[in-house]
């Protein structure tokens, strides 16, 4: 490693005096999903004049709260190196469970509740074969994958399950009046608040801390005294549970348990993360990036719909948008020395 | 006779700002051992990839017997007959030696290989070398000695003109280098050109024809090696005349015992009896690779499980994981910093902060740079902003991070399994300096070193291990190193007293 071959360090600090500008610059260099997002934006705003409206803004967060909050969990699983693919299978599963749940007469409450712990607790599964076991995340979970999408059949009998609770449906459909004239849905708050908490623990906790670590070098967290099979159990566990809530809001928002339903979603999710710059091989990332690689396709999709194209348009171009993406922050990184 | 390869004023240069080599130049004749001597961050490193192709330099050129030439891959390189022999040896472990040796250039037409060719090259280049092995041995079955030689042997397959070796005895012990020196010194006479990378002063003094010392990315010299004096090499090295590790005064240990092994049964037939370290004790470990220091070691911090009877601070000690160690204040600097003991790509403080992090739950950045900065100091790691990440420290600077790490933590026993591997002379005594004071403050002390100088110097008893067990004891103030050698490599007692 050339870098590693400069005395101390010193030279590494930029040079002085190029002040604010410089600083600034290199802020969008490395938050440069987030200049990405705006110029995409922007770019939509002049194509269409109702893009920049509240309505279609609610409606896109309304639209991507589902596979963000998801993505999400991925991030947490991306970060230590692993990956979750059961997570599209888990929010069908869940989204049935529920609806299965207060089909039989349960409290739409516990029947949340119930199902977020029975997520979390298979995301904990899935985890604890990788970790204890040393099976590889991608072949755990490609089985969790099939499995969980059996039981999903198997609960629901192959058929969707309607006639659900009003007030569960408004876990989707409830709108917040925030300005005058703006409501703003609750699925797109639960999902910024879901984000904030993420990345919070990601930055200010131990857990978060340790994320990190056993991402970044697993033998060197494990003789620095970190609990990493227990930490790849644990963003598991955070995975189960982000793929199950992001199920049951399916499913309120659809007013109706599908075992059909989120089918690839594992791949949107996992796009989602690696578009907003979380390293595969972990220990580099973090949860802004995500949630502003989720908008980005949401808004991609949204313009595609605005001006009438069709999803054949939508797939090829979302392709093409994340290779970009991906080769630029490659370019990054290799400016900035990292390689 | 024309020289077979020269660099003239090669520089590279890393975007944004680094400069990893400034002005190089060396030029390499056929049939002799030149030696490239340098200190962590000279820049070797980065002139020996530009050499086989593996870097572009920014500026400057590179003749292959007098004619210009341009290295794009390490293919070119290669195909103009200059072979690489890594550190980190590139063979492949699961597949034989025989298609090791071909590995990127296998006698084929059109695409179907020639075994009969390839086999007749492998066992050639096999004997040319002098190897005790055969061609359909899987590499992972080899020592690290017989896998240096089998790397020597693919450069022969590929009919080089100039082998570069960069640091072969870091891996090795005595007797193994000694059988390398061999196989070189029969190349020469064959007429290829080694070039030979070593911080060890006595390696090339003994293998070198000449040498070509760098130093912060600019080439100090090139000298005759038999008629320089050793003093004159070190200034060129280092810039200054400055001791190796020297031996300080005998200091009288007085601590009461800190952790004392009755017996330990553990991996690798690992066998440990009546071993104690005293509170502001340095011991070393001496012996051969695999005789049992690392497994030793990683066994006392509860990273390799065993049977037996410790005592730690008076208490009764059975680590069955690091955490368990760690409360109980034991710290492990391990082998590899690199791929073990660091978070590379993780930013200063937040490696050196991580262990000391498990009484906590909630964490403040600040907190952990003002908890690390001061440590890092202390040690006189040098480090521009401890923001950035730890990959771009140089190796002594980087080993005091994971110094940094147990301070912190709170340990107060510490365990270093080769702590001054790939540390130029300059870095070595600093790193010692730091241990002799850390045992001054009262810390318990276990250095295993393959490097018998350091421990000489360093350390207030030393055990020598051979085979799992610890053989013999020696109190290196009264003892010749000598005998400490001889107890390492014979693995009998041998009596001190003579």
């Amino acid at each position: 490693m050339a870098v590693s071959d400069n005395p101390g360090g010193e030279r590494l600090a930029p040079p002085d005096g190029s002040g604010v500008l410089a600083a600034a610059l290199d802020l969008a260099v490395e938050y440069n999903f987030i200049v990405i997002f705006f110029f995409v934006a922007a770019i939509a705003a002049t194509l269409s004049s109702n893009f920049l409206t509240f309505g279609n803004i609610s409606n896109l967060f309304q639209q991507a709260a589902v596979v963000g909050i998801v993505a999400v969990g991925m991030t947490y699983v991306i970060l230590t190196a692993n990956i979750d693919l059961s997570v599209g299978s888990m929010a069908a599963f869940s989204g049935m469970l529920v609806a299965v749940l207060m089909a039989g007469g349960h409290n739409p409450w516990l029947a949340v509740a119930s199902t977020l712990v029975v997520g979390m607790a298979g995301g904990a599964l899935m985890g604890g074969i990788t970790a204890f076991a040393r099976v590889p995340s991608f072949i755990v979970t490609l089985a969790g994958l099939v499995s969980i999408r059996g039981v999903t059949y198997l609960i629901s009998e192959g058929t969707p399950i309607g006639n659900l609770p009003k007030e569960f449906g408004s876990l989707g459909s409830t709108l917040i009046p925030i300005l005058p004239g703006f409501d703003f849905p609750l699925m797109g708050i639960i999902f910024i608040a879901v984000c904030a908490i993420a990345g919070v623990v990601l930055r200010y906790t131990v857990f978060g801390e340790y994320v990190f670590a056993t991402g970044g070098n697993i033998e060197a967290a494990r003789l620095s005294g970190l609990p990493t099979r227990l930490m790849t159990m644990g963003v598991f566990a955070v995975s189960g549970l982000m793929a199950s809530l992001g199920g049951v809001m399916l499913t309120s928002r659809l007013r109706i348990g599908q075992p059909t339903a989120a089918q690839g979603m594992e791949l949107d999710a996992i796009a989602a993360v690696v578009l907003g710059g979380t390293s595969l091989f972990g220990g580099r990332g973090g949860v802004l990036g995500t949630f502003f690689a989720v908008m980005l396709l949401q808004v991609l999709r949204n313009i595609f719909n605005l001006l009438g194209l069709g999803s054949f348009y939508q797939m090829t171009v979302t392709g093409v948008i994340i290779v970009a993406a991906i080769l630029l922050n490659r370019l990054i990184d290799h400016r900035m020395g990292r390689e | 006779m024309a020289d077979i390869l020269t660099v003239k004023n090669v520089a590279k240069r890393f975007p944004p700002n680094i400069v990893a080599l400034e002005h190089a130049s060396l030029s390499v004749a056929p049939g002799e051992v030149h030696c490239l001597l340098g200190a962590n961050g000279a820049g070797k490193s980065t002139l020996l990839k530009i050499v086989s192709g593996a870097f572009k330099p920014t500026s400057g050129e590179i003749l292959v017997h007098g004619e210009p030439i341009r290295l794009r891959s390490p293919q070119d390189g290669a195909r103009a007959g200059i072979s690489m022999i890594y550190q980190e040896l590139d063979l492949v472990p699961q597949l034989t030696v025989e298609q090791n040796l071909y590995l990127g250039h296998p006698p084929a037409r059109f695409g179907i290989i020639d075994r009969k060719k390839r086999r007749d090259g492998a066992v050639e280049a096999l004997r040319r070398v002098g190897a005790s092995f055969g061609p359909d041995v899987r590499v992972e079955k080899l020592s690290i000695a017989n896998q240096q030689l089998a790397a020597i042997a693919r450069s022969l397959t590929m009919k080089a003109k100039v082998i570069i070796m960069d640091e072969p005895s870091a891996a090795l012990n005595e007797r193994e280098l000694e059988r390398i020196f061999e196989v070189i010194r029969e190349l020469v006479r064959q007429g290829v050109a080694i070039v030979y990378v070593s911080h060890r002063l006595n390696e090339i003094r003994e293998i070198g024809d000449r040498v070509t010392v760098l130093r912060g990315g600019r080439t100090i010299g090139t000298f005759d090696v038999a008629t320089t004096p050793e003093n004159a090499l070190v200034e060129a090295v280092i810039g200054q005349n400055r001791s190796l590790i020297e031996r300080g005064a005998r200091r009288a240990i007085t601590g009461g015992v800190a952790l004392e092994v009755k017996s330990m049964k553990g991996l690798d037939g690992l066998e440990i009896s009546d071993f104690k370290v005293r509170w502001g004790e340095i011991v070393g470990l001496s012996g051969l690779n695999g005789s049992g220091r690392t497994t030793f070691l990683r066994s006392l911090f509860g990273a390799a499980s065993f049977e037996g009877a410790i005592l730690l601070d008076g208490r009764d000690f059975h680590p069955r994981h690091p955490g368990d160690a760690i409360r109980r204040g034991v710290g492990l600097a391990p082998e590899s910093r690199k791929t073990e003991g660091l978070i590379l790509d993780a930013a200063i403080y937040r490696n050196a902060a991580l262990p000391s992090l498990r009484h906590r739950r909630l964490l403040s950045h600040r907190a952990m740079r003002a908890s690390a900065e001061p440590v890092l100091k202390g040690l006189s790691t040098k480090y521009g902003d401890s923001e950035r990440p730890v990959r771009q420290l140089s190796g002594g600077n980087q080993q005091k991070v994971v110094l940094a790490k147990w301070i912190i933590g709170g340990s107060r026993v510490l365990l270093l399994d080769e702590p001054s591997r790939g540390l130029d002379v300059g870095a070595k005594s600093d790193l010692y300096a730091l241990v002799r004071r850390l045992a001054d403050e009262g810390a318990a002390v276990i250095v295993a070193s393959s490097e018998l100088e350091e421990l000489y110097a360093a350390c207030d008893a030393i055990w020598v291990f051979h085979e799992g067990r610890n053989i013999q004891f020696f109190d290196p103030s009264a003892t010749d190193r000598d005998d400490i050698l001889k107890a390492s490599i014979l693995g009998v007692r041998t009596s001190t007293w003579q």
